[in-house]
């Protein structure tokens, strides 16, 4: 047996029971939801009737419980259930939540604070300021311990294919940390600059702000902190890493996949060769990407990441075969040979001068070496590389360039944007033309015979196949044509070495990249256009992973993917009300002025625009995970690869203490709550008259005026059976007698009015308390509230009837109004027990088999019930009941032990 | 002044202190006191994390002593002496300096001045602490057995809830019946059931338990001994039974208030208090008959011998309930009858509120008055004839003829002097038993080992009686099934060398058999028992050859605290 007694909830009520079963000797496992125990007392100011600070009365008790030799608490940690076992027991599930943060390493210094890039409404100031995604929840929490608050994994960081932070970077570059942002991207990837000019962006259309009005410019984000960054380190901050293990790995291929994977093994100490046989590095990036998306040199700074860590690039070297890299004394190797020749196409003609292919086309126009003044030019294909050399023919002095692409624009797969693009600059797009044949004459292209076609069935690729229109054959003039219908993989690399596929490809592990031989590592399928490289990023740095615990010999297999559930949109969407701002959008260079210079087309995002974007994030996971806090921790505390736990123990007794919930204010509309910023809820009230209030004053919300004539509006969801709550929740007079007097104290010159139905001071104390605030002056009007409306300049029109006063019905005005909202079940209670033996009262608290005799005692046995989780009650009944409540239990478990 | 280090920790408490108390000057003061080591201030001194890290700054100080300014040591001093003790010191070497009650509330309007004495209160602390010495706690084996005086509800079921966890209970009841007040009562909101009924079920439960002995017709008549271990004296009938208990519960319950003559027409024929009316109803069937009448009409008179301001002024808690319960009665027995309630706030909390709505649809009538314009009661011929400003008509008066008029009576204190004398427990301001502290410890005395329980404490229900009595079992059982009990030992000393047994000291000891007579290397001289002594002092003030020390507070710590108080007016 684990426990004799599991009590579920650490506010007063189960602190209280926890000690009184502690002190008899028990041994107690108290579980709380927050990360701090306290409940809600701690959270309010004083305490009626005898004026208390709340902090005072709870802090020993918390301090007490948590130091117990015969009490565990654990906090953070939910129940999943409870199921009872034969021989009576209880099993509880318990799951400690993942809090990001180490428990036993956190010093609860509240530096991660202060770094944090996110702030969220601060729910222990009941949304009155606000807090960070990491935070202490109060100041006098115990344990005093960060917590990050996370409701999973942000769509735009889960989608990227690399793992790249998206929402981490985004919330830096928010806060105006650009090198930080850059800092964090470098952190799961090494090409920036080339991502933020290239990629298509998943990220952004994961964006929930896309459901509201437009997507943020992740990618500009991206553009304007690499920019920012490159400009002011015009070379790597580090070198080559100090700990070098004297391993080496050889890279085969210099393209993203090959770069990511030489650049990760490299800051993990291995000594990385990359062989290219190109003449420059960069692979796709360097020969099929045009500089007037990628100048080149932000490639060049790009590369520079990675030859930084001392990886070696040896261009223009052709590798014979992997033994060959064995023999060199490479411990392993990578080949991630990329997009090697394009497909061709079989018809008449194809063997013609000017008939080309567009990596050939691409490598020579990159490099200047075109000249195609005066000249016509068809590109045959839809996709981003027939659309990049199409662009690039202009580029190259064409006098016309034409597309001709088989479906119709809407199929085509280059990105749309793109298309449109090259259309501003004069490219014109035939839709619905296939090649027939090439024509020519001396053996060089002069025109292209072309037939229409139309769109059918779907085919293989799930679009409409194009079908042949007999009868429209035509022929246009054309001097080059550049075939560009699709890519290959380079199936030709080291023959008879290792397994291939049908296609000539290797054949590797889907999960960790490996192939048929034992330390070589292939990307597989590396076909792409430049607006893809994100995923043979993804490639490479997945090889990485599986490549250093291969090298330090590690034989339990792993997954390379381990990230979080993602929140949901419609999760954040039901979190947040969202203001819409106009977005930003990145635009480009004007057509004419860029249809022929091979300059930058795309103009990145001012540094205000920027920050107007990354402000309109909504923080769908909570924490963005920019890692700020990680970098700050001086305990080293802060692991984003913590996941909950889940922890079964064995108890002989259950108690739920699992307290009450606040009537929700919103259900009272008339009373304008949410609506009108200076009506607020009394537990706000509590919380800006208490020491550790969070304007040190009592200033009222919408424009920080200290008030001068406050209102309480009694019953607000209590004995109301409009909103179905006909209880009296018997603390809210009191309270609210409470708070009038502090107000008084706090504000001299302040008038305060309390309107009525019946005023309930019915505890030892306190109609003498009552009294007293008659006495200080404090305005107690019996009438119910019909509704509170909005003066232009903030005040409150509170319509009322006034009974006591005999002024009928009336309309006062205020300048802050507190609804005094009731308590309400927390069916939490129930969810948790999995056999339902445990019953219900009508308004959903825990019922007790005999109110009358048997206090605590829930309708199964060995399952007890303490506080306001069996019905409303102030501190000193709860604290009573409580006490009676353990008893309860320590009697349950003595006849246990003297019946066995 | 010896070489200890002591460390100084001042508490903002919040803004409880720092708002009115220069915080940050207390702790500068300390820091140039002599034997202060270190001094540092808190936002919350009791918080967990600045417990952790004054145990840190203890073990990496070396500290000796430690000395908390911060609040009244009735709230906190057993907390820090814990932590002190957790950090490796002798929680004796703790001393709190309270600035809070003393500086920061009392001079909530000068705050030099407030911050002034706050320096000086805790540079007499560092002069105590300076001085004190490691000292042992006091342990006392404790006995396992409970006294509980009154046999109502609360005492019965608290005496059953000792048995289940096997303490013997030995229960004293005045009367000669077990079962209270309740007894009489009939249906009892909210069950409904009769108070007879539950008292026969607890009383049977009782029969059935051989470690509780009832004494009826008993009371308790002598007390002695401390918390653990008290000696007690009851008398039953004619005998007296000497018992040894190791706590005591005193749920002696409460009385009905007793209308003065004329009080709301108190005297009239048909006007009777609530407790009257509910025997009424338990004798009634189908319709009511007072004096020989039918009664067609009633007007019930709320908050009477309740919230006055010549008188009680405390709220009975349960009347109002009470009253519409019993209305509810009344009209099941008799549907045609006209209930009119004048009352004033109608306090039917929590769930009794569903009690109200229940006679509001079985057609009563409320009317409510304003307790500075009370409503009047005559005789009108045959009947009744009832006046009240009602606020809910706009403050029309309006005259009700009633055939029966109900006081809605509250309670009162019993009053018992001679278990006043021998219990020596302090009252509240109604008379009622008072706890300590309503929240932290609410049926605990200042009594150590006497608890509380019960409408002794407060006009309770009976829901609310049994739950309290409960929990002062769950405290005696606490303190009592662990077998033994440590007392702080601040406690008389005497010095044989010094002392010449003048008997002065025995003459001013308050705690009976805490001073006795031994012979000490051939002379007589006074000793202290530690187990009785609760060290007040009083013995040591009066010691005319200064032979008694208080640990904790010798001679010589008191005239450094005073020397280093008075520091700037003597020089």
């Amino acid at each position: 047996m684990d426990y004799d007694a599991l009590i579920v909830g650490g506010g007063i009520a189960g602190m209280q029971s926890a000690l009184t079963l502690g002190d008899m000797g028990y041994r107690v496992l108290l579980v709380e939801k927050e990360p701090s125990i306290g409940g809600r007392m701690i959270l309010l100011s004083k305490v009626f009737p005898t004026l208390d600070c709340a902090s005072c009365i709870s802090t020993p008790k918390m301090a007490t419980t948590a130091h117990h030799p015969n009490i565990t608490v654990m906090t953070s940690a939910d129940i999943d259930g409870i199921e009872r076992d034969t021989d009576g027991s209880f099993i509880a599930r318990v799951r400690k939540k993942s809090t990001f943060v180490d428990p036993t390493a956190c010093i609860g210094c509240a530096e991660c604070e202060r770094e944090c890039t996110v702030a969220i409404a601060d729910r222990f100031n009941f949304d009155l300021i606000a807090s960070r995604a990491i935070h202490i929840a109060f100041p006098q929490a115990v344990p005093k311990k960060a917590v990050i608050a996370s409701d999973g994994i942000s769509p735009c960081t889960y989608t990227c294919p690399g793992g790249v932070e998206a929402h981490g970077y985004v919330s830096l570059v928010r806060a105006g940390l650009y090198e930080e942002a850059f800092r964090l991207h470098m952190k799961d990837a090494p090409l920036p600059g080339s991502l933020s000019r290239l990629c298509y962006a998943p990220c952004e259309k994961q964006c929930t702000r896309a459901l509201a009005e437009g997507k943020i410019e992740i990618r500009g984000a991206k553009r304007f902190m690499t920019d920012y960054y490159y400009d002011r380190h015009p070379v790597p901050e580090y070198g080559v890493p100090a700990d070098r293990n004297g391993k080496r790995v050889a890279v085969v291929g210099s393209g993203p996949a090959g770069l990511t994977a030489a650049y990760f093994l490299a800051r993990n100490g291995y000594a990385v060769t990359i062989f290219e046989s190109a003449r420059e590095a960069g692979g796709v990036l360097r020969d099929a990407t045009p500089p007037y998306r990628l100048p080149r040199a932000v490639l060049e700074r790009d590369l520079h990441n990675i030859t930084a860590l001392g990886v070696e690039i040896r261009t223009r070297t052709d590798v014979a075969s992997v033994a060959d890299l064995k023999a060199q004394g490479f411990d392993a190797v990578f080949i991630a040979p990329g997009t090697m020749k394009a497909k061709e196409i079989d018809i008449p003609g194809k063997d013609l001068g000017g008939v080309v292919d567009p990596l050939t086309f691409l490598k020579s126009a990159i490099d200047s070496k075109i000249d195609l003044a005066g000249k016509r030019v068809a590109v045959v294909g839809g996709g981003s590389v027939a659309v990049d050399s199409a662009r690039m023919a202009l580029r190259c002095g064409a006098r016309e360039v034409d597309i001709y692409y088989r479906r119709s624009r809407k199929e085509m797969p280059a990105h749309e944007t793109d298309v449109q693009a090259a259309l501003d600059e004069g490219v014109k797009l035939h839709e619905l033309r296939a090649p027939m044949r090439f024509v020519g004459e001396g053996g060089r292209l002069t025109a292209i015979a072309l037939q229409e076609t139309k769109l059918g069935a779907p085919d293989a690729s799930k679009r409409a196949a194009p079908e042949p229109v007999a009868g429209s054959e035509t022929e246009v003039a054309a001097e080059v044509v550049i075939v560009a219908v699709g890519l290959l993989p380079g199936a030709d690399l080291f023959p008879g070495e290792m397994e291939r596929r049908r296609d000539g490809t290797l054949v590797t592990n889907k999960e960790t990249l490996a192939t048929s031989l034992v330390g070589v590592y292939a990307a597989r399928n590396a076909i792409i256009d430049p607006t893809m490289i994100i995923q043979s990023i993804a490639l490479g740095k997945r090889a990485a992973f599986h490549m250093d615990r291969y090298l330090r010999g590690e034989s339990e297999p792993a997954s390379f993917d381990l990230r979080l559930p993602r929140v949901t949109h419609e999760e954040v969407l039901s979190r947040n009300a969202i203001t819409t701002r106009a977005p930003e959008k990145m635009r480009m260079l004007d057509p004419l002025e860029r249809a022929r210079s091979n300059a930058e087309i795309e103009v990145a995002l001012s540094e205000d625009a920027v920050r107007a974007e990354t402000g309109r994030c909504l923080d769908c996971g909570i924490c963005s995970q920019c890692h700020q806090c990680v970098e700050t921790c001086p305990a080293d505390a802060i692991h984003f690869d913590m996941r909950p736990e889940l922890v079964s123990v064995r108890v002989r007794s259950t108690l739920l203490a699992t307290g009450f919930q606040l009537f929700d204010a919103r259900r009272k509309p008339l009373y304008g709550y949410g609506r009108h910023a200076n009506v607020v809820t009394a537990m706000q009230m509590d919380r800006l008259l208490a020491p550790t209030r969070p304007y040190n004053a009592v200033l009222r919300p919408s424009d920080g005026k200290a008030p001068s004539n406050i209102a309480f509006v009694l019953c607000t969801g209590s004995r109301d059976c409009t909103v179905d709550s006909r209880l009296c929740s018997r603390v809210c007079c009191m309270y609210s007698i409470k708070q009038a007097q502090l107000l008084m104290g706090a504000l001299p010159l302040a008038e305060v009015t309390i309107y009525f139905m019946d005023i309930r001071a019915f505890g030892k104390g306190y109609d003498e308390f009552f009294e007293q605030a008659k006495g200080m002056g404090v305005y107690f009007v019996k009438g119910r509230v019909a509704k509170i409306e909005e003066t232009t300049d903030g005040d409150l029109l509170v319509s009322h009837e006034d009974i006591s006063g005999g002024a009928g019905k009336t309309v006062a005005q205020h300048d802050l109004v507190v609804l005094s909202v009731g308590l309400t079940a927390n069916p939490k209670a129930f969810s948790i027990l999995k056999d339902a033996n445990v019953e219900a009262d009508a308004f959903n608290f825990v019922r007790e088999v005999d109110e009358d005799l048997e206090p605590g005692r829930t309708t199964m046995e060995g399952v007890f019930v303490a506080g306001t989780a069996a019905g409303i009650r102030d501190i000193p009944d709860t604290i009573v009941h409580a006490s009676a409540a353990a008893l309860q239990v320590a009697a349950y478990l003595r006849t246990g032990e003297v019946n066995q | 002044m010896s070489a200890q280090k002591i460390g100084v920790f001042t508490c903002h408490c919040g803004g409880n202190i720092s708002d009115y108390v220069d915080v940050q000057k207390v702790c500068d003061a300390a820091a140039g006191t002599e034997g202060c080591a270190l001094a540092k201030t808190f936002l919350f001194a009791c918080s967990d994390s600045s417990q952790e890290e004054m145990m840190e700054a203890i073990r990496t100080h070396q500290l000796d002593g430690v000395v908390i300014a911060s609040c009244s040591p009735k709230l906190h001093l057993e907390t820090f002496r814990v932590m002190a003790h957790r950090a490796g010191l002798n929680p004796h070497m703790y001393t709190q300096v309270n600035i809070r009650e003393q500086c920061s509330w009392a001079h909530r309007h000068d705050m030099p001045k407030a911050s002034e004495k706050a320096v000086r209160l805790v540079r007499a602390g560092i002069a105590r602490a300076s001085l004190s010495r490691p000292l042992e706690n006091i342990r006392v084996e404790t006995l396992p057995a409970v006294l509980v005086i009154g046999a109502g509800p609360a005492g019965m079921r608290a005496a059953l809830a000792l048995s289940d966890l096997g303490l013997t209970v030995y229960v004293v009841e005045r009367a000669a019946e077990v079962g209270g007040r309740i007894r009489a009562l009939g249906k009892l909101f909210p069950s409904g059931r009769p108070g007879r009924e539950i008292v026969a079920r607890l009383r049977d439960q009782i029969a059935g338990r051989d470690n509780i002995v009832v004494y009826t017709n008993a009371e308790l008549v002598e007390k002695s001994g401390s918390a653990g271990r008290f000696a007690v004296k009851v008398r039953a009938g004619q005998e007296t039974i000497s018992l040894k208990v190791g706590a005591i519960i005193a749920a002696t319950g409460f009385a009905p208030y007793a209308p003065q003559p004329e009080e709301f027409g108190f005297g009239l024929p048909a006007v009777v208090t609530l407790p009257e009316f509910n025997e009424l109803l338990t004798t009634s069937r189908e319709c009511l008959r007072v004096n020989g009448r039918d009664v067609r009409t009633i007007a019930y008179v709320y908050c009477v011998g309740s919230r006055q301001s010549e008188g009680n002024q405390y709220c009975s808690r349960y009347c109002c309930t009470a009253a519409v319960h019993a209305a509810i009665q009344a009209h099941e027995i008799d549907p045609e009858l006209n209930q009119f309630h004048l009352y004033r706030d109608m306090r039917a909390y929590g769930r009794n509120e569903l009690i109200y709505e229940e006679a509001r649809q079985k057609g009563s009538l409320f009317l409510r008055y304003d307790g500075g314009e009370p409503p009047t009661v005559e005789r009108e011929g045959d009947g009744l004839l009832v006046r009240v400003r009602d606020e809910l008509s706009g403050g029309d008066s309006i005259e009700i003829p009633a055939d029966l008029v109900v006081l809605v009576t509250g309670m009162v204190a019993t009053s018992n002097q001679r278990l006043l004398d021998v219990l020596k427990l302090p009252l509240s301001a109604g008379g009622f038993f008072n706890e300590i502290h309503p929240k932290l410890r609410p049926v605990e005395t200042v009594i150590d080992g006497v608890f509380i329980a019960g409408a002794a404490q407060a006009p309770k229900n009976l829901a609310e009686s049994v739950a309290s009595s409960m929990a002062a079992a769950a405290n005696c059982s606490a303190m009592l099934l662990k077998g033994h009990l440590d007392r702080a030992p601040l406690v008389a000393k005497v010095s044989a060398e010094t002392c010449v047994w003048c008997g002065e000291c025995v003459k001013v000891c308050p705690y009976a058999g805490a001073i006795v007579e031994v012979e000490r290397d051939g002379k007589q001289v006074a000793d202290v028992v530690p187990e009785l002594c609760k060290g007040c002092g009083a013995c040591a003030a009066v010691c005319p050859s200064a032979a008694i020390e208080l640990e904790g507070y010798t001679n010589a710590q008191v005239t450094a605290m005073i020397d280093a108080l008075a520091a700037e007016v003597v020089s």
